[in-house]
């Protein structure tokens, strides 16, 4: 069994592709990867918020409270909606003037993060983050039929609540008939192919404190992403720590208690925005966002606690001879 | 010539045929009834007792500089062949 394997940067991390046997009268993986590049290198220009010739930048700036739309950018405001209505407004995709504010004007890539210990000691008190009360992500409107999106002009959006998430899909889509793949678009992860039904996935989950694997999930369907504090944190300038998670609630980035959450999901758009939700409610809230699906915790104190489905493991047995003699 | 005269057979009287018969179903009857209101249920099925050993596998997660050390029972899943390469990992991006 071979899989094509091809690394590369955009949208701000990196992106790995593992690709099996094309199906009956389906490109070869190499050519299928390359396909799948290029959209996700389109995607990016597309959609990113950092790049001022974006589309989205542009319809941000748009003073027209109809726009038309390309199909890339009414389907990343569709999963934008379905996100903070999935997680009740916390996954929040209107909060672009609260994260330049913080200081995530912007892209990060390549910038080493600031330690994540440091700014635990000095984080304000913990507590669970909250929607925000306008919940202005209830403004937007896709027309599909006209090809537009409409919102009160001023409102900004954001695709960096499920972007990666999204182009994971998007091409997973693509590479449907293949035996076997990997689509990871920055640790938001898909997997499909018959062939990983037979022989599952191994997907290492990276401690967020410490960087070593934390846990070893098997996938063989689905998706499963993470969202944590460690990578993208800095301090602002008045000298705090600062990250990219907000509390919708006070547009101040969220210390729950949490510094790390991994949610599993049909779709990596669902499983990013679990593992956010999560984050950003907290651990008594974060239990309940996993329980369903399944997912990890890391807590301040860097202990792991498996929820749901993860944590009904069937228990190792080992007999103690010495016990019964 | 003499003639055998037929010899005559007693025959039980009725009555008394009958207050044996009452008496002898009696006698059965209750020896039935005792037998029922002696009788005792079916044993009950032997219980084995075994004792069930478990043994949970904790493994530790390597602590953070300056921080306690934690313990978590996050299990480490098998290894398994024909994987991708390279390990494909999930975090913060």
């Amino acid at each position: 069994m071979s899989e094509h394997d091809v690394v590369f940067d955009a949208m701000g991390s990196h992106v790995r592709l593992l690709i099996g046997e094309p199906g009956p009268g389906m490109a070869p993986a190499p050519a299928a990867a390359e396909m799948a590049r290029k959209f996700i290198v389109e995607f990016d220009r597309a959609l990113s918020r950092f790049k001022p010739e974006s589309e989205l930048c542009a319809f941000n700036a748009d003073p027209r409270e109809r726009v038309p739309a390309s199909e890339l950018l009414r389907a990343a405001v569709r999963a934008g909606i379905a996100a903070a209505e999935r997680s009740g407004g916390l996954v929040d995709p209107t909060l672009v003037g609260e994260i330049e504010t913080a200081g995530y004007v912007a892209s990060r890539a390549g910038v080493p993060g600031a330690p994540l210990g440091a700014a635990l000691e000095e984080a304000p008190e913990r507590r669970p983050a909250g929607p925000n009360p306008a919940q202005a992500w209830r403004r937007f409107e896709v027309d599909e039929r006209r090809g537009t999106i409409s919102r009160p002009p001023g409102i900004r959006f954001d695709s960096g609540g499920a972007g990666k998430g999204l182009a994971a899909d998007l091409v997973a889509e693509k590479l449907r008939g293949y035996s076997r793949f990997i689509v990871d678009c920055g640790g938001d992860i898909r997997i499909g192919g018959a062939n990983a039904l037979l022989t599952p996935y191994e997907v290492f989950v990276e401690h967020p404190l410490t960087g070593e694997r934390a846990f070893v999930l098997k996938l063989s369907s689905g998706a499963v992403a993470t969202s944590g504090l460690n990578v993208r944190i800095w301090r602002d300038e008045r000298g705090r720590y600062s990250h990219h998670l907000l509390d919708p609630a006070t547009g101040e980035p969220a210390w729950t208690g949490l510094i790390g959450a991994t949610a599993l999901g049909d779709t990596a758009v669902e499983a990013e925005t679990l593992a956010k939700a999560a984050l950003l409610s907290g651990p008594d809230g974060g239990h309940e966002v996993l329980a369903e699906r399944g997912g990890l915790l890391v807590h301040d104190d860097g202990r792991i606690e498996t929820v749901g489905p993860l944590a009904a493991r069937p228990r190792v047995r080992i007999p103690d001879l010495a016990a019964t003699r | 010539m003499a003639t055998d005269r037929p010899r005559s057979v007693r025959r039980p009287s009725p009555a008394l045929v009958i207050w044996s018969s009452i008496a002898l179903f009696g006698v059965l009857f209750a020896l039935l009834t005792y037998q029922l209101a002696a009788g005792r249920p079916a044993p009950p099925r032997p219980v084995v007792v075994r004792k069930v050993v478990k043994r949970r596998v904790v493994t530790t997660i390597v602590p953070t500089p300056g921080r306690n050390s934690v313990s978590t029972s996050a299990a480490v899943s098998s290894e398994s062949g024909a994987l991708a390469a390279a390990p494909v990992t999930t975090g913060a991006s």
